[in-house]
């Protein structure tokens, strides 16, 4: 253990040296890397809320399939059974005429006098479709609608067409260009490390020089580097979540200002405690991988 | 102690800048590299310490061929040989203990012993009271003194000096070479590149002396 901190120290003092001795290149460093990295947790923060709140959206999807006038009750039984064995479907509920009534009442509030003066109900009776989330995507809802269209007795199926299409568009995009977007980040920090790194190296090459003519191995050379690598990683990926939470808490406070009626603003969540630790290490793994490539020039010629 | 046999070296230029250089230098002894400027001096120097590698021939020091070793033997090598410069090579933000530990540290000594030994080792070369200054706060003189100290801390069998009087005035560098004379008399192998006669004469020891290339001949100066 003490052999082990006789040979740490003058790493971690080397280290130090490099940080203190370099301020301007580690601060150029660490603020590129915090932007990439804050960029990163925007997208993530996006996406999950996103992800959050379209599940909520989802698991109220529904389909109104409205029946012919003259349904038999034998007919109306097998179309009941017909959706239910649906594996899209995860329940049904008979909306009488009377019911559609009641309800179109209950909507119009004060304004439902003139149904009284009508001569008959002139509203359908339908079958309400609870959908399952779990395995609707948009093309199914529409093959859905298309197959109960097809069945004798509905007049009519409709479900929000418009909105599900760019709903269920926008998600896949998001989350296909999401994929690109963090590789290319990614590939970024890891590529400023490795410059910061080689730029550092330059700068003390005579020092470097000096340590190979001591004795010091290769290993004892770069691995003040690779530590410094790591602090970058690890001190950008902080700040980028604190300016990320700044961000997440303004953002918050907008909608729950502007637009309270919509609730989202409670639905929004930050990162958990251990997303928060994997992004630091990501953060963190990403110093390490700019160390890592720029380890070839670590030479002693 | 450095066996020297059919070195070449070229840099990749018609012109040899080594060419069949062959000597030994046996343990304790101190020798001299001399000759003009552009003779192969420092070329020869750089091999010794496995700095670059020659085109053709062997270096073997302490038993170990610098040819055919690893990195890890030369770095192992380097700690058991001091090696000082016309130009200190001192690092410029480290205080005189931090540069004369670093040699210490690099060989994983334990904290307690390098300040003990560094101590020492300033105080053989007269310079302990400087310990906490800046080499830009020395004189030329004193910095020689700091890269010697340098050199001499981990006890090397060998140390190894270019033109370490060079960039000094004679009353210094006479000084230098009293110090080198006694890390001589304690045992360590001493060799000394110089291109300077006067201190061949005042301070006198066998010279190998290169012209164009070649080890021509080995001489006692009159």
């Amino acid at each position: 253990m003490a052999r082990l901190k006789d040979r740490l120290y003058p790493v971690f003092k080397l280290t130090v040296n490099n940080i203190r001795r370099h301020p301007i290149i580690n601060l150029i460093s660490i603020t590129i890397i915090a932007v990439a990295m804050l960029m990163l947790a925007l997208y993530f923060l996006a996406y999950v809320n996103a992800d959050r709140i379209v599940s909520g959206w989802r698991s109220d999807l529904k389909v109104a399939v409205y029946l012919d006038e003259n349904l038999s009750p034998g007919r109306l039984r097998q179309l009941k059974d017909f959706c239910l064995e649906l594996k899209e479907v995860k329940s049904l509920n008979y909306v009488s005429r009377d019911e559609a009534l009641a309800r179109f009442k209950v909507t119009l509030g004060d304004d439902s006098n003139f149904l009284d003066g009508l001569p008959e109900n002139p509203l359908p009776a339908s079958l309400e479709l609870l959908l399952d989330a779990e395995v609707v995507g948009y093309s199914d809802v529409e093959r859905l609608a298309r197959q109960l269209r097809r069945q004798a007795g509905v007049d009519e199926v409709v479900y929000g067409s418009y909105w599900l299409r760019q709903l269920f568009s926008l998600l896949r995009m998001v989350k296909y260009f999401g994929f690109v977007f963090a590789i290319f980040l990614s590939s970024v920090t890891v590529f400023i490390v490795a410059s910061t790194i080689r730029l550092s190296l330059f700068a003390r090459r005579e020092t470097i020089r000096v340590l190979y003519l001591v004795g010091a191995t290769r290993r004892f050379v770069a691995l003040p580097y690779l530590f410094e690598g790591v602090f970058q990683g690890a001190v950008a990926s902080s700040v980028a979540l604190g300016f990320a939470f700044a961000v997440f808490k303004y953002v918050r406070f907008w909608l729950r200002e502007q637009v309270p009626q919509w609730s989202i603003a409670a639905q929004l969540g930050f990162f958990t405690i251990p997303s928060l630790l994997l992004f630091l290490l990501l953060g963190t793994l990403l110093g390490l991988a700019g160390f890592l490539i720029s380890s070839r020039w670590f030479s002693c010629d | 102690m450095i066996r020297v046999s059919n070195l070449n070296k070229s840099y990749n230029h018609p012109d040899m800048v080594l060419k069949n250089v062959s000597f030994n230098v046996q343990k304790g002894e101190f020798v001299y590299l001399s000759g003009p400027s552009g003779a192969g001096k420092t070329t020869l120097f750089r091999l010794l310490f496995a700095d670059i590698k020659p085109d053709g021939g062997q270096i073997v020091i302490d038993g170990l061929d610098l040819i055919r070793a690893g990195a890890d033997r030369l770095a192992r090598l380097r700690r058991q040989m001091g090696i000082v410069f016309q130009d200190y090579k001192l690092i410029p933000n480290y205080t005189v203990f931090d540069n004369v530990a670093l040699a210490l540290e690099v060989a994983g000594t334990p904290r307690q012993q390098i300040q003990k030994r560094v101590w020492k080792v300033l105080k053989v070369v007269g310079i302990e009271r400087k310990i906490e200054r800046l080499p830009v706060q020395l004189s030329g003189g004193e910095q020689q003194r700091v890269a010697i100290a340098r050199a001499l801390v981990n006890n090397p069998k060998i140390i190894l000096a270019d033109e370490p009087t060079g960039n000094l005035d004679y009353e210094i560098a006479e000084e230098i070479m009293r110090i080198l004379y006694y890390i001589n008399s304690q045992g360590t192998t001493i060799v000394m590149v110089t291109h300077n006669r006067s201190l061949l004469q005042r301070f006198k020891r066998k010279v190998f002396y290169l012209d164009k290339g070649s080890l021509q001949a080995y001489v006692w100066p009159d």
